[in-house]
């Protein structure tokens, strides 16, 4: 067969290839759930407190709506205690506000100045579309029952605010409250395997919407003496300073005034509390001078309280940008950039596509870096204890074994290759990570005790890197599997591995030599590079894992679903290694098996950790 | 595409590299027979490498479906989510009835057995066979001989696997007090019971009865005196009632000189004093000794999880020790009964299918008291909970009306009601708002159509008021006193009354009385009324204590007489049901006047303000019924496991009974652990002895008592706030007592870091939270009072960490070693040809 007909239609499935990624992420990219453009039409908040300008203020400015007057990064960068972690407000905000929107954000305000809002203006939030459903389903069955019940003046506004309800999944707790959604609810808590989970969810939200819970979680008021077993107080434990003008509204009603606390001086108590009356009566009146001024009292006299105990402020600063900037989980454009400008290069033997995709898949992984160093700066640990950081940190470590493979290959015929699979499995890790934060939640917390331990930081990052590595073996035998179906030849890598590398030299003059290797050899030497490591990885991080288990379970193997599928990906790897003995078509046989494997590896990932929890429920 | 040929000397080249044959060698005596016939046969299957991938293949399945069970995608529509549970449909296929096989079972049942040890073999053959050992394949040999020794290793571990956890309590409470008998006899009597809110004793009987309770328990209590001031310890408050006495009594754990008493003042304002402040000594009652002692736990529960376990526990009644009897064959996942009318369903579920169990459990110890009983279990509930319903009886049934009655509001609220009429307790919902009532003549209907009314005279004026009432102080506190005109007399205030509350249909001593409560005011002082319908059983009470009705009638002034004549008491909607069969009037006091209707069942009537009220279902003649009811599949708590389970059980010629599931075996209630379910049950046997039922887990020797010095939470910043997530750590610090040794320092063991002991290893596995019960009749605890330790042995577990490592080994060498000895001797072929002065093509 002729080689040049079979570079020519691998050319073309190349083609097809690069037009498919380009597809799947314009697909994605208007799947995303989040942002402004998909607040609810029908009913938002009313936009903002009665604008009122004072005269200080230019033109400009007064322009501007209320919110974005408001400067609310000093207060953003303040900690609070929550759960047994001192974390930026900014942060807090997120999760909390995760709790009432799942993934959506409120009239594209910051999460900050919604949890301020709710907490002042609760009325406005009432009839306000905020309260996030999950799920088609559930959805359907709220919307049909309160339609059902509407009358006919009121059907056809209620038929479009559903419209939105569906596809947003935000409604307003009024609706939400109504006897015919009770009723709907109600029969969904019935359900624990399938919709229990939704109701809980509706529940938390009312819960975390309520001001009296809002305020009661405002734990930003360091103890005076600095102990740290203690809990830090309420700015409700400041708002009552005797002989002041109250907190205006309603603000009074919804804490109780237990005295102030005998830890903290009059002194610094009247500061803190007059300030969060001005940002209060200030925010209220829509007069964004006062609120700017007393969110920059609050953020230079509370770290004074006990200027010991109180968190590094510049980690603040950092965690307040970091999750301002969605954890840096944009980062997968960059990557998919990246997967573009590789791939042609790779197909069109386009050495400058290459180049410029290797250069954005430096920079990708240059960033992804910080992300992982931040996150780690954060938190205070490696970044491995939750179902975010497990993706996150598998890809990054993916993206630096691609470096480093790269190098050692940078000679052969494969070089770039691996850089392709890394920036795949860093664009789909981080397209993750970025559009599902329900299921991958970002926030930080603190780990459980069961995950104190150095099997955690040896046994998870061996499991995942192998699985990074699963995954981009995956990708290279995929376009292996798509460059035969459409005709190209049988060949495969004649030793195999790094042992094509190493057999034939470093340098790879021989098999895999640059312009003499064919496509599939190539691709399969790329396999099985990748494959010989994660194989070797996955196998010793099982056996870590088990002694792990030894001491934390009292057995090294328990059956649980998760190791079991775990060893079944090692059992598809052990066939392929055997197979490859044995098989006529080695290639072929390579290329499904590893597909196979790395479906195993993922269905272990996703349907094991989502739909069958067994013990490793935390990750 | 070439199409390689098989038989080609290129490929044999290419095949005999990695695996090389051994045809060509000198073959020892042995070899020709194997190469033969049937033996030859099997001889080459076990090193064939394609019998190798089957096996793994079929390895492959066969976990895959025993571990995941068969999951499927069942999206909703419109949504793309892989990421969503409610996305998949999911089966269990190892719970299916048949094979009810845990994750353990399913993995040590004879196909796993057998497909390991045929790995085995194939491994072992085809090594030996096909593999010379030689330097590029001690890769190789290492990987199957890892795995290998792997596969020995497991036999060993999984082979001697028992798995289980203890519960170990704090500290008991142990009491010492002598009694003296009625013919003056003095003995000694020792009490024991948990340290636990809540937990209560009783010793003696009659007059000398002496009962226990832990009222609170501090872990955490700050000594205020003495040497370690400042200092904390786990402290215990037991109240005891000893005849007259009544007093508290706090223990602290390693202050036994700190112990004292707390007494009973009459002072509103402290109703408790320290006796050491009240009497100068601190000890109230010094002829009780009470001390804090260890819980010594010697036995642990085998998990069902691991493999089933199943015990029923046997004891004549008024024994302490239960005998265990190991129940096998009993499933753990699927309900199994023989007959429907056994169980309650939820309505439009699908019906249980009838499958019957039979399980003989017969004595299993020497000690066992009933060695002539075989028990047997006819039934099995995987999730139920002991539910009583109403049916309705047939016609010769005692009357015994019970309707299901809804109020529902225009609003869409809706609330359901099941009123018992003759039965007090739950004949009226909704504080007395309302009721529902049988009547036996139609002269007792009037009652409900008339406000309940108040007579008073007082003969020495002349005077005689009646009033229908309307107004209770229970209700409205600020209502007022009523003067009664012509009473007033100088230098005296007039006689006044406001009733304080109406009772109608109180159970006293089986019968049933009505009464209204007055507040009195005479020349006389102000007094309490309780006016009952039974003029004989009117009394003053001086005291506001209960105990005083039940005392014979007093009066605190005669010079006024009350009289009460009850009406619908508070009721705004009675149901009255009678005294035809079968018919039911509503009666609505909502407005002046009584308005009354004759309902049918399924009927509704409109009260007011859009509020309908309807009777659901009505039974005359009901009949209680208790049974199991069933939860539904969807409803269940996935961590809940066995802990709802009951089993059917009978002895020869006795009828079955439900007995429930507990979670450990407790010798009586006072040593029951917070949240630990104690259900025994006494059986009569054919020939009338009892015997008491206990249905549990198995359950081992430990080999030495193990206790609970204290139990440590650590937290993260802040202090535990009750989130889980402020949690750091917990560790419990135990001590140990072999037989005939005392006990041992403490040791600590805390998640991820366990302790061996005697071949067993002890795990940190559950703990007591802190728990501020708001439900009626239970203490709140501060928690810590005790600690769940995991207990396991893992023999073989470092054969099989050797078998990795060298597999590790192996493949390390097989991928990366191996190649750069290749490269070596190709390099030294290519440097010898070279010297040759060959020209080597590349």
């Amino acid at each position: 067969m002729n080689s040049h007909t079979i570079l020519s239609r691998s050319m073309r499935v190349a083609r097809s290839l690069v037009v498919a990624v380009v597809a799947l992420i314009t697909c994605a990219t208007s799947l995303a759930p989040a942002q402004a453009q998909d607040a609810p039409a029908s009913s938002t908040p009313a936009a903002t407190p009665t604008a009122t300008p004072t005269s200080n203020a230019n033109a400009a400015d007064a322009a501007k709506p209320f919110v974005e007057r408001v400067d609310l990064k000093p207060l953003g960068t303040i900690a609070v205690q929550s759960d047994g972690r001192l974390k930026s407000l900014s942060s807090f905000a997120q999760e909390m506000m995760a709790f009432v929107s799942g993934p959506r954000e409120i009239n594209g305000q910051d999460p900050l100045f919604t949890y301020l809002d709710m907490l002042f203006r609760p009325d406005v939030y009432r009839d306000a579309d905020v309260i996030y459903v999950k799920g088609a389903g559930p959805r359907k069955r709220i919307a049909d029952a309160l339609l059902a019940a509407a009358t006919p003046e009121s059907r056809a506004a209620l038929d479009e605010q559903m419209k939105a309800f569906e596809k947003t999944g935000l409604i307003s707790e009024t609706l939400i409250l109504k006897p015919e959604s009770v009723a709907v609810l109600r029969e969904m808590r019935g359900d624990l395997i399938r919709t229990e989970k939704v109701v809980r969810a509706i529940d938390s939200a009312i819960t975390v919407k309520d001001p009296r819970f809002l305020l009661s979680k405002l734990k930003i008021v360091p103890r005076g003496d600095g102990d740290a077993s203690q809990e830090w107080h309420g700015i409700s434990a400041v708002m009552f300073a005797d002989g002041k003008e109250p907190v205006p509204g309603s603000m009074l009603l919804l804490a109780e005034n237990k005295g102030q606390p005998e830890d903290l001086s009059p002194e610094q108590a009247a500061v803190i509390g007059d300030a969060w009356r001005a940002l209060v009566s200030g925010w209220l009146k829509g007069d964004s001078n006062a609120v700017n001024g007393a969110i920059a009292t609050l953020g230079s006299e509370l770290p004074k309280i006990s200027a010991e105990t109180y968190p590094d402020q510049t980690r603040l600063g950092w965690e307040y940008w970091y999750f301002k900037n969605d954890h840096m989980t944009r980062v997968w454009l960059v990557y998919m950039a990246a997967s573009i400008f590789l791939l042609l290069g790779f197909v069109w033997k386009w050495p400058r596509a290459r180049t410029i995709g290797l250069g954005i898949f430096g920079l990708a992984v240059l960033l992804h870096t910080i992300a992982v160093m931040l996150r780690w700066y954060i938190a205070d640990r490696w970044p491995n204890s939750n179902m975010f950081e497990a993706v996150t940190t598998a890809a990054w470590m993916g993206a630096i074994g691609a470096v480093a493979i790269e190098w050692w290959v940078r000679k052969t015929a494969m070089f770039s290759l691996f850089a392709l699979g890394a920036a795949v499995s860093g664009m789909v890790a981080l397209m993750a990570a970025h559009f599902l934060p329900v299921q991958l939640n970002p926030a930080i917390s603190n780990m459980m005790p069961v995950l104190h331990d150095v099997w955690l930081y040896i046994h998870t990052n061996v499991i995942i890197f192998s699985y990074v590595l699963i995954f981009m073996a995956a990708v290279s035998a995929g376009i292996y599997i798509l460059h035969r179906t459409f005709g190209g030849a049988a060949t495969y890598a004649r030793v195999g591995g790094a042992a094509s590398l190493i057999v034939s030299g470093s340098h790879g003059e021989e098999r895999m030599a640059k312009g003499r290797a064919a496509l599939g050899e190539i691709l399969d030497g790329t396999t099985m590079v990748l494959m010989e490591i994660s194989f070797v990885l996955l196998w010793a991080g099982i056996v870590m894992g088990a002694i792990w288990a030894d001491h934390s379970w009292g057995r090294p193997w328990g059956w649980d679903p998760k190791e079991v599928f775990a060893l079944n990906t090692f059992i598809v790897f052990a066939i392929l290694v055997h197979v490859r003995l044995k098989a006529k078509d080695k290639g072929l046989w390579t290329a499904w098996l590893a597909v196979i494997g790395a479906a195993v590896m993922l269905f272990n990932w996703i349907v094991i950790n989502f739909v069958i929890t067994g013990l490793h429920s935390y990750a | 595409m070439t199409k390689p040929t098989t038989r080609s000397a290129k490929n044999r080249a290419a095949k005999n590299e990695a695996t090389p044959a051994t045809n060509d060698v000198d073959l020892p005596w042995w070899k020709p027979w194997l190469n033969h016939g049937i033996a030859g046969w099997t001889f080459d299957l076990f090193s064939s490498v394609k019998f190798g991938i089957w096996l793994l293949a079929l390895l492959f399945i066969y976990s895959s479906i025993g571990s995941a069970g068969i999951v499927y995608p069942d999206f909703d529509a419109g949504t793309w989510n892989i990421f969503d549970p409610a996305n998949w449909a999911h089966d269990q296929l190892r719970q299916w009835r048949g094979l009810e096989m845990t994750e353990f079972e399913w993995f040590h049942w004879w196909p796993f057995d057998l497909m390991m040890i045929l790995i085995a073999i194939n491994i072992t053959v085809t090594t030996l066979r096909r593999i010379p050992f030689k330097s590029v394949n001690y890769g190789v040999w290492m990987i199957h001989s890892g795995i290998l020794v792997l596969i020995v290793g497991s036999f060993i571990y999984f082979g001697t696997k028992v798995e289980g956890d203890t519960p170990v309590a704090r500290r008991q409470v142990i009491a010492t007090y002598e009694d003296v008998a009625a013919d003056g006899t003095k003995s000694t009597r020792e009490v024991s019971f948990l340290a636990a809110p809540g937990t209560r004793a009783t010793s003696g009987e009659g007059a000398d009865q002496v009962t226990f309770e832990v009222t609170t328990i501090d872990p955490e209590w700050e000594l205020l005196t003495g040497e370690d001031k400042g200092k904390r310890a786990y402290s215990v408050t037991v109240a005891v009632t000893r005849g007259e006495k009544r007093y508290m009594r706090q223990l602290l754990v390693g202050y036994p000189q700190l112990t004292e008493d707390l007494i009973f003042t009459d002072d509103p304002q402290q109703p408790m004093k320290r006796s050491v402040k009240e009497t100068g000594n601190p000890i109230f009652d010094a002829s009780m000794a009470m001390r804090l002692d260890y819980e010594p736990q010697g036995y642990f529960y085998l998990r069902n999880e691991l493999v089933k376990s199943w015990a029923l526990y046997v004891r004549k009644p008024g024994d302490r020790e239960w005998v265990e009897r190991k129940i096998d064959g009993l499933p753990l996942y699927n309900d199994y009964i023989g007959d429907r009318d056994l169980v309650f369903q939820q309505g439009g579920d699908k019906q249980l299918p009838l499958d019957p169990l039979d399980v003989a459990v017969g004595p299993t110890s020497e000690n066992d008291p009933f060695q002539d009983v075989e028990f047997r279990i006819n039934g099995f509930l995987r999730y139920a909970i002991p539910r009583s319903r109403f049916v309705d009886g047939p016609a010769g049934s005692p009357l015994n009306p019970v309707a299901f009655v809804t109020v529902a509001s225009d609003r869409g609220q809706r609330q359901d009601y099941r009123l018992v009429a003759r039965d007090p307790d739950r004949a009226s919902a909704d504080g007395g708002l309302l009721r529902f009532v049988s009547i036996d003549n139609e002269t007792q209907f009037a009652q409900f159509t008339r406000q309940p009314t108040i007579t008073i005279r007082i003969p020495s004026k002349g005077i005689e008021i009646r009033e229908e009432i309307r107004d209770v102080a229970a209700a409205n506190p600020d209502a007022p006193f009523v003067e009664i005109k012509g009473t007033e007399e100088a230098g005296k205030a007039a006689y006044a009354y406001r009733v304080s509350n109406v009772r109608d249909d109180v159970p006293v001593g089986g019968a049933t009385v009505s009464l209204a409560i007055l507040e009195v005011r005479t020349p006389k002082g102000l007094f309490r009324r309780w006016v009952f319908s039974d003029p004989s059983l009117t009394r003053d009470v001086v005291q506001p204590d209960a105990s005083d009705a039940h005392g014979a009638p007093t009066m605190q002034d005669d010079s006024i007489q009350t009289f009460y004549e009850p009406g619908n008491g508070l009721a705004l909607v009675s149901l009255v049901y009678g005294p035809e069969e079968g018919r039911i009037r509503l009666v609505s006091a909502i407005g002046s006047d009584a308005k009354v209707v004759d309902l049918k069942p399924r009927e509704t009537a409109p009260l007011a303000g859009g509020i309908t009220v309807r009777v659901e279902e009505l039974m005359p003649r009901a009949v209680l019924e208790v049974k199991p009811l069933v939860v539904p599949r969807e409803q269940r708590e996935r961590d809940a496991m066995e802990i709802f389970s009951q089993i059917l059980v009978s002895a020869p010629n006795t009828p079955a009974e439900w007995l429930e599931f507990n979670r450990w075996v407790f010798n009586g209630p006072e040593d029951v652990l917070r949240r630990s379910p104690y259900k025994p049950m006494v059986m009569r046997l054919a020939d009338g002895r009892d015997v008491e039922l206990l249905f549990s887990r198995q359950r081992l020797p430990l080999g030495t008592d193990i206790a609970l010095e204290e139990f440590i939470l650590t937290s993260h910043v802040g202090g535990f706030t009750g989130a889980m997530s402020t949690i750091r750590d917990y560790t419990s610090a135990v001590r140990f007592r072999d037989p005939g040794s005392s006990w041992s320092e403490p040791t600590t063991v805390s998640v991820n870091d366990p302790i061996e002991h005697d071949g067993l290893w002890y795990f940190q596995a559950q703990w007591d939270p802190p728990d501020t019960s708001s439900d009626e009749g239970i203490r709140p605890s501060a928690g810590l009072n005790y600690t769940v330790l995991g207990v396991g042995n893992r023999n073989g577990v470092y054969i099989q960490l050797l078998g990795c490592v060298i597999a590790v080994a192996g493949m390390i060498y097989a991928f990366y070693v191996k190649p750069v000895i290749k490269r070596r001797r190709q390099e030294e072929v290519l440097a010898g040809l070279a010297r040759n002065g060959r020209k080597v093509e590349a």
